[in-house]
């Protein structure tokens, strides 16, 4: 049985640990803020190449989140309720990017839909190239943080017990109009929350994107532009900008998982 | 109506093997069995939620074993309800019909009007249940599957309930196929019965039948026969045409008179507790062909009946007698006493 003075440096050891751990998330972000916050500030409302920056980042990730819903929501579905035969391969693949260094996904997919792939000569033939393009943004930021996307909606959706759909099946439903009138409405916030991690997760996103589209400019290539091109006290303004940002979608997140819903369990 | 032949499917690990049974137009079934047995991956296989893995599932005379659930007419209540929870009472009873006022007639049949306008989460466990039932009900199905649909209710409310329940699918000529673990419900309820066991059917007849004339050992076992005893079987007198014979049980250091079908060999005898009169003195005049000495080992109450147990031979027998016989004979530990078994109550399989 463990003495008092153990369990209290036991205790300590815990505390100290995760005040460690604090320590080294939280420094850089306040320094940031009390350093550039204000300035930060002040200038979103005087630098244009900023406000740009900031609208076009918004555009393309909520164009790639939106995408994702559409598409990845069936997937995560079919995922979660093990109807697809080699679903664990397929999920294993799905996570994939999410492994892969961010440059090297920027030219993986510069390979594949780049100008001097058959898929890219086509897209560009249809004015749609994604070298240099906003949609070449949307694509990159689709192809990091829609893993996030089908992974949270996937456990979302395999929270709901399929009992409810196969009652709803009985009452007379199809198994889509099951879906669309219990599951979805039941898994409903878990999905709103993993589309607002993907789209946090494609706002920040820097490494494919660069490779891919460095103009038109996204908030984090152009604090990257501004560090390189001007030094710390240039980049500053822009990066507290983005942190002050970030706290958007956190809030929305914090408020989605705390909230009361209904439950997904047997009632 | 239900027409079950050979029926396979699997859950998980588990398997439900050659399920053949008949549950005709009306008729209230009822499905008997441990936990784990089957019980309801039998009633999803034949809703359609679960596919089958082999045989044939029949409803109305028409083969429905690939049709979709929505397409096979069919209503299930779970034990757990399932009820919707981000719609309230009333939109639960609702989903599946368009008559919305019948459907909350019936309803309230069941006393559901009075929690209608509430959230499903403020419900408790019988509320719940009974929601689950009227929403089932609602869409006026002429098959209804129920998967232990009384567990949650209090006694009084679960009695009412049965007899009311009952009185609707009669009105209706809704057929039933009912799961449950309570023996008086499977007595006063079903029709038929069928008792399940590891995805088998051990055996399937009238509930009375069940009860009185287990198939096994295990049946009689888990139909809470006070009674099975190991033994020998030897033939007196063939039955003919098909009718139980009479024959000789002897184990556990007695010798028993019984009825059964079978031939003679190794098997058990089975008599229910209730079955066993006791007495204190030799009955002078009793029509029973076993009548045997023991001595009282523990009398323990149970509720308002008492149970015996009786030394006898090698073993132990168990009597049923109400706690006011068990007075009135001055039941104790030690005495001697008599027992009288009929030979109709000596079941041997």
């Amino acid at each position: 049985m463990m003495s008092r003075s153990s369990h209290r440096i036991a205790t300590a050891g815990v505390v100290g640990g995760a005040m460690v751990l604090f320590a080294l998330l939280a420094i850089p972000v306040v320094a940031l803020l009390v350093r550039a916050g204000v300035e930060g500030l002040r200038q979103l409302g005087a630098d244009d190449e900023l406000r740009r920056a900031l609208v076009l980042t918004a555009t393309t990730a909520t164009g790639a989140t939106a995408v994702t819903m559409i598409l990845g929501t069936p997937l995560a579905y079919l995922l979660a309720r093990e109807r697809l035969p080699g679903g664990a391969v397929i999920a294993a693949l799905v996570e994939l990017p999410l492994l892969i260094p961010h440059p090297v996904a920027g030219i993986a997919l510069l390979l594949a839909f780049g100008r001097a792939s058959a898929i890219g000569s086509v897209l560009a033939r249809a004015g749609l190239g994604i070298v240099g393009s906003p949609l070449g943004i949307a694509l990159a930021m689709l192809f990091v943080a829609a893993p996030l996307y089908v992974s949270a909606a996937r456990e979302s959706i395999a929270r709901v017990d399929r009992r409810y759909e196969d009652v709803a099946r009985t009452l007379g439903d199809s198994p889509w109009r099951a879906v669309r009138r219990v599951t979805l409405p039941l898994a409903g916030r878990g999905l709103l929350a993993a589309a607002v991690v993907m789209w946090a997760r494609g706002v920040s996103e820097f490494g494919a994107i660069v490779i891919l589209t460095y103009h038109p400019k996204v908030a984090s290539v152009l604090s990257y532009d501004r560090f390189t091109a001007f030094g710390l006290d240039a980049a500053l303004p822009v990066a507290a900008v983005l942190v002050v940002l970030a706290l958007v979608p956190l809030l929305i997140l914090r408020s989605l998982r705390t909230g009361t819903g209904p439950s997904e369990r047997p009632s | 109506m239900i027409a079950l032949r050979a029926v396979c499917a699997r859950a998980g690990t588990f398997e439900l093997r050659d399920v053949t049974a008949d549950i005709p137009r009306g008729a209230w079934g009822i499905i008997l069995g441990p936990a784990g047995s089957g019980k309801t991956t039998l009633l999803e296989t034949i809703a359609g939620v679960r596919k089958a893995s082999g045989g044939t599932v029949a409803l109305r005379g028409v083969d429905v074993t690939t049709l979709p659930p929505e397409r096979r007419g069919v209503g299930i209540v779970y034990q757990h309800g399932y009820l919707f929870p981000h719609m309230s009472v009333e939109e639960n009873i609702a989903y599946g019909t368009t008559n919305v006022q019948a459907a909350l007639d019936t309803a309230a049949r069941f006393g559901v009007d009075q929690f209608a306008a509430r959230s499903v989460s403020s419900l408790s466990g019988g509320e719940r249940q009974l929601v689950s039932l009227a929403r089932a009900l609602a869409p006026c199905p002429d098959i209804l599957l129920l998967d232990e649909p009384f567990a949650a209710l209090d006694p009084r409310r679960r009695a009412r309930l049965r007899v009311d329940l009952r009185r609707l699918l009669r009105e209706r000529g809704t057929t039933v196929l009912h799961v449950t673990h309570d023996f008086t419900e499977a007595g006063t309820l079903g029709d038929i019965a069928m008792v399940l066991e590891g995805g088998r059917v051990s055996q399937v007849g009238a509930p009375e039948t069940l009860f009185r004339q287990p198939a096994s050992a295990a049946v009689a076992d888990f139909l809470g026969a006070e009674n099975v005893l190991s033994g020998t079987i030897s033939l007196c007198e063939s039955g003919g045409d098909g009718a139980p014979g009479t024959l000789q049980f002897t184990g556990d250091g007695v010798t028993l008179i019984g009825m059964g079908d079978r031939a003679a060999g190794t098997g058990h005898a089975v008599i229910r507790g209730e079955d066993i009169v006791l007495a204190r003195e030799w009955p002078v005049s009793s029509s029973a062909r076993n009548v045997l000495r023991g001595t009282i080992v523990e009398v323990a109450r149970d509720g308002v009946l008492s149970r015996v147990t009786v030394a006898m031979g090698a073993g132990t027998i168990v009597a049923v007698v109400t706690h006011a016989s068990a007075m009135e004979l001055g039941l104790a530990p030690g005495e001697a006493i008599v027992a009288s078994i009929k030979a109709t109550a000596v079941h041997v399989c």
